[in-house]
């Protein structure tokens, strides 16, 4: 497991360092002169952006969360969020590049050896290879406990069999890292293991791809494992410590939803203000209209709210706070919701200009959508929270 | 051997922002815009970096500003830049054509280069005559307007293609030598993250006038030999007048302006 | 002595650049308004043609030839040999281009013999001393400033079409001078003139221009650019994203890094009119726009917007003026 770390949370976190401002306004530029204008057309076909991916590659943003030793940036969750936010603001789908990057290989980060971070770490944070996480199924999505898929030890190897479903970048991943039961007899929390598990290799299949409401350039695939053999040294941590690999990950990686979240409504307030400023009716500025006014300040108070949650949650989880999983959750619920009333809000502000293609605020809407639902819904969030308010019985 | 190229970098306001405005003592107010380094130099920073890539090259940035400026060297710097002069004085501020040509003069005599490279204009002055003035204040050779630059460093030449009104001048002259270049020089690159992470440890040195051994009374905004008698906001252009329609409508429109202002 | 000098460009054939023509002019109303003689220098290696046409708008041109400038940049060595003259006669005023070769002559001259310089000016007036007008901000502003007292040179460029050149009552008289100093300045050496087939005539000094943005969308695009701005008999222009694209050379690029121009007839074609392409043509006595987006910032400052598609619009255009030239 990832070591608690004992340092005290910093007392003044209320400013970006001048590094993360400079890397924030970088990726913005990025995002805007390379990625903003394809951002449309990825939607519109939804076809996987090599040329995106590519350049984030080509830029060290996919570099991100990796260690320095590795040929990765070493940056602290803060500061990947903070460029999670600055693409998924020009465009959702190529933000995800970057936030499942780090979600595949956060159980690597989490409990890999030192073996295999040298082995596997290089080619991720160069951007050659790509990473998903395989934790969900088709009977097992909010109940991630409720997993079928097994593995079963053969000599100095795992037999895998099973199917997952809503595998985000499944079909253009070389290294997925799965979750398949090891010890069906255990406790709950202690039936899992973790797998690297490098594709193609035989019995490996994509079965289909998810058509999408949202966030449709990002391939979600439904993986078959039939017969996978997958060598012992490849486990990640230790037999039956899966589960707890996988709660450390969704700890570390909501935020990154939750800033592709706030990305997401700064876009879209960005779109409505701008609208609002240029477009005239009745002779005179449409935001110089109180209801729009009115609507363009929450929104804005909406956004720097939940960007404020997520930057403090990201501080708090970094420094190893105890409660680590309700900032998470919290930080999460808060964006999630946050986006999907901003970038409606900002449609309604457009008018039925909002509502066509010709502006990206109906795009940013369908793909705030999935910001409420994946890596636990607003739900499940709910859960984490009170749990972590209550305590558990006895 | 490795080119040493100095690249001379400006803090201008941030054209995009459009937030420009005059102080009360008619100086730019560089408090109220967003600073960014000046479009034309960063052509010269990536010709620069293009020559570190292909065979080469020690950059060094020499930028001349208030404290702030090193916040926009730091962009140089994650571009690739390996280091950063700052002459900054209080002094300075106001300072004319000719008093910036001499500071910059002066901190060039304290560093080793083969080439310096600077940018067209500057988004804010929009003079262009600064680069010239170097030159001639270090007997350097001057090659301006260029779109591509061949140094040849086992010759000890660079060779420049100058844009001409009738296509190129080929230029050849001795290094160290001057260079002031244009946009033909390429798209400049983004900095990388590794080169922002990296850009915190290279190293800024930051001068004074002192430190240059020059007078503040003599060069500087005392000694300015241009004052600023009046401003005024031009007069708006008249409304515009926005026509939709069938093509050919829209055409009748134009041509009909043209003829009305006997353009036609 | 006082004066108001000018040192005026010419062109490849030896003839007086326009620019020079137009500076000359004003040089020219400056002296009449200071009652200071005006002084042209042609500073060339054969600068009789171009020394004679400049006597055509001030009363006095002194003719420099000067060999070395065949195979050396002009500016450095025209800089040289006109500080020798301005330290021997000490004019009020030197009026320089505001050009690539304008500007190299003004830092050279201005490093030369100290003083001041003030840039791209935009006009230049008279009224118990100079008052030079320039446009800054990307337009947002006008200042007019003055040089201090008892400073070296007083050196001011000019931009293009700041005055339309005329020609004075009756021409000056060309003297020649020949300033013997040593040229101390390091040699240019020019190796090589390549000429461009595609090089057009220089935009700055285009009547009319039509130009083209993204909108146009490729090489082939601005063929229809080409047509319009033959029909008007005017120039083509384009944005950097054009040029950028490589549709059209950079030679025709106008804004914040290509020229500034200031035409009767500014023509936009799918042009957005961002700010680094409007500080370049804003000053345009007309500017027309058709673009398909009405919002778009040159809706702003355009006194006319056609809202629809370049091509169709542009093709209308050309039939409409087809049909009034035939009917007139």
């Amino acid at each position: 497991m990832r070591k608690v770390s004992t340092t005290p949370a910093p007392s003044a976190t209320y400013r970006l360092t001048e590094e993360q401002v400079l890397l924030r306004d970088t990726i913005r530029q990025l995002a805007d002169e390379r990625i903003a204008p394809r951002a449309a057309e990825i939607d519109r076909t939804a076809e996987f952006p090599e040329d995106i991916r590519q350049l984030l590659a080509s830029q060290d943003v996919l570099a991100l969360p990796f260690p320095t030793e590795h040929g990765g940036l070493g940056a602290d969750l803060l500061t990947i969020c903070v460029a999670i936010e600055q693409i998924a603001r020009a465009c959702a789908t190529s933000s995800l590049i970057l936030i499942v990057q780090e979600l595949g290989a956060l159980p690597l980060l989490i409990a890999g050896s030192e073996e295999q971070k040298a082995r596997w770490f290089p080619d991720l944070a160069s951007g050659k290879t790509l990473a998903a996480f395989g934790l969900t199924e088709p009977e097992a999505g909010s109940d991630a406990a409720a997993t079928r898929t097994r593995a079963v030890r053969d000599g100095d190897a795992y037999v895998i069999n099973g199917t997952k479903r809503f595998i985000s970048n499944g079909s253009v991943a070389g290294l997925v890292t799965v979750f398949a039961v090891t010890s069906p007899e255990a406790p709950r929390h202690r039936r899992l293991s973790c797998f690297g598990v490098e594709v193609p290799t035989e019995g490996f299949r994509v079965a289909r791809l998810e058509h999408k409401m949202g966030i449709r350039g990002s391939p979600t695939a439904e993986l078959t494992f039939q017969d996978v053999r997958v060598p012992a040294a490849n486990r990640i941590g230790e037999e039956g410590q899966g589960w707890d690999i996988a709660m450390g990950t969704l700890d570390r990686s909501r935020p990154g939803v939750a800033a592709q979240a706030v990305g997401l409504a700064q876009g879209a307030l960005e779109v409505a203000v701008a609208y609002a400023r240029d477009r005239k009716q009745f002779g005179q500025r449409i935001g110089d209209f109180q209801m729009i006014g009115a609507m363009l300040a929450d929104m804005d108070a909406r956004t720097e709210a939940a960007r404020q949650l997520l930057y403090k949650a990201c501080v708090e989880i970094e420094a190893g706070a105890p409660d680590a999983s309700r900032w998470s959750a919290a930080c999460k619920l808060v964006a999630g919701d946050t986006a999907m009333a901003v970038t409606t809000d900002a449609v309604q502000v457009l008018g039925g200009y909002g509502y066509i293609d010709e502006f990206p605020v109906e795009r940013m809407m369908r793909d705030a959508k999935i910001t409420q639902l994946y890596e636990g819904t607003q739900q499940i969030q709910r859960l984490v929270i009170s749990r972590a308010l209550l305590g558990r019985e006895g | 051997m490795a080119l040493r190229i100095v690249v001379l970098t400006k803090p201008v306001p941030d054209p995009a922002a459009a937030a420009e405005k005059l102080g009360p003592d008619s100086r730019l107010d560089r408090a109220a815009s967003p600073a960014v380094i000046n479009g034309n130099d960063e052509y010269l920073l990536e010709a620069a970096l293009k020559l570190a890539d292909a065979q080469g090259a020690e950059i060094t940035l020499l930028t001349m500003a208030p404290a702030g400026g090193i916040e926009t060297m730091r962009k140089g710097l994650a571009m690739g830049a390996h280091r950063g002069v700052l002459v900054t004085d209080p002094a300075l501020g106001g300072s004319d054509v000719l008093s910036t040509a001499r500071v910059l003069a002066a901190a060039l005599g304290e560093l080793e280069y083969d080439l310096v490279f600077a940018g067209f204009d500057t988004s804010d002055g929009v003079g262009g005559v600064v680069g010239a003035a170097v030159a001639t204040l270090l007997k350097l050779p001057y090659l301006s307007s260029a779109a591509r630059i061949e140094p040849d460093a086992e010759g000890g030449k660079v060779r420049v293609r100058r844009i001409s009104p009738t296509g190129f001048d080929l230029l050849e002259a001795p290094m160290p030598a001057l260079i002031v270049g244009t946009q033909l020089l390429g798209e400049p690159r983004y900095p990388s993250l590794k080169g922002i992470m990296a850009a915190r440890s290279k190293e800024v040195v930051t001068k004074s006038l002192a430190d240059l051994g020059l007078d503040g009374e003599q060069i500087g905004g005392a000694a300015s030999a241009t004052l600023v008698t009046g401003k005024r906001t031009p007069p708006p252009r008249a409304a515009t007048r926005v026509v939709r329609g069938t093509p050919a409508e829209g055409a009748k429109e134009i041509v009909d302006l043209l003829a009305s202002r006997r353009l036609v | 002595m006082a004066g108001i000098w000018v040192i005026a460009e010419t062109n490849a054939d030896g003839s007086l650049a326009r620019s020079g023509a137009e500076i000359a002019t004003l040089a020219r109303s400056l002296g009449e308004a200071a009652s200071i003689e005006a002084t042209g220098l042609v500073i060339e290696p054969d600068p009789a043609a171009a020394a004679k046409e400049l006597a055509t708008y001030v009363p006095r041109v002194m003719a420099v030839t000067e060999p070395s400038a065949a195979d050396h940049t002009w500016s450095q060595v025209a800089a040289q040999r006109a500080a020798e003259l301005i330290d021997t006669e000490g004019p009020t005023l030197i009026l320089t281009g505001a050009g690539p070769d304008g500007r190299d002559v003004a830092g050279t001259l201005l490093a030369l013999l100290g003083g001041g310089v003030l840039v791209n000016a935009t006009a230049v007036t008279w009224e118990d001393g100079e008052a030079v007008e320039m446009s800054v901000f990307g337009g947002k502003l006008v200042t007019t400033s003055a040089f201090a007292e008892s400073i070296g040179a007083r050196i001011v460029t000019v931009r293009p079409n700041v005055v339309t050149a005329e020609p004075a009552a009756s021409p000056g008289k060309v003297e020649t001078a020949a300033p013997k100093g040593e040229l101390t300045l390091p040699a240019v050496v020019i190796v090589e003139r390549i000429e461009e087939a595609a090089a057009a005539a220089p935009i700055e000094e285009a009547r009319i221009i039509v130009a083209g943005g993204r909108g146009v969308g490729s090489a082939e695009g601005f063929a229809l650019v080409g047509q319009i701005a033959e029909a008007l008999g005017g120039a083509v222009g384009a944005t950097r994203a054009a040029v950028d694209s490589g549709w059209i050379p950079y030679a025709q690029q106008i804004g914040q890094t290509g020229k500034i121009v200031k035409p009767k007839l500014y023509l936009a074609l799918g042009i957005s009119g961002a700010i680094q392409h409007k500080v370049g043509m804003q000053t345009a006595e007309t500017i027309i726009a058709v673009n398909r987006d009405p919002d778009a910032p040159i809706a702003e400052f355009a006194d006319l917007l056609v809202v629809g598609d370049l091509f169709e619009v542009g093709k209308a255009v050309l039939e409409e003026l087809g049909a009034r030239k035939s009917t007139t």
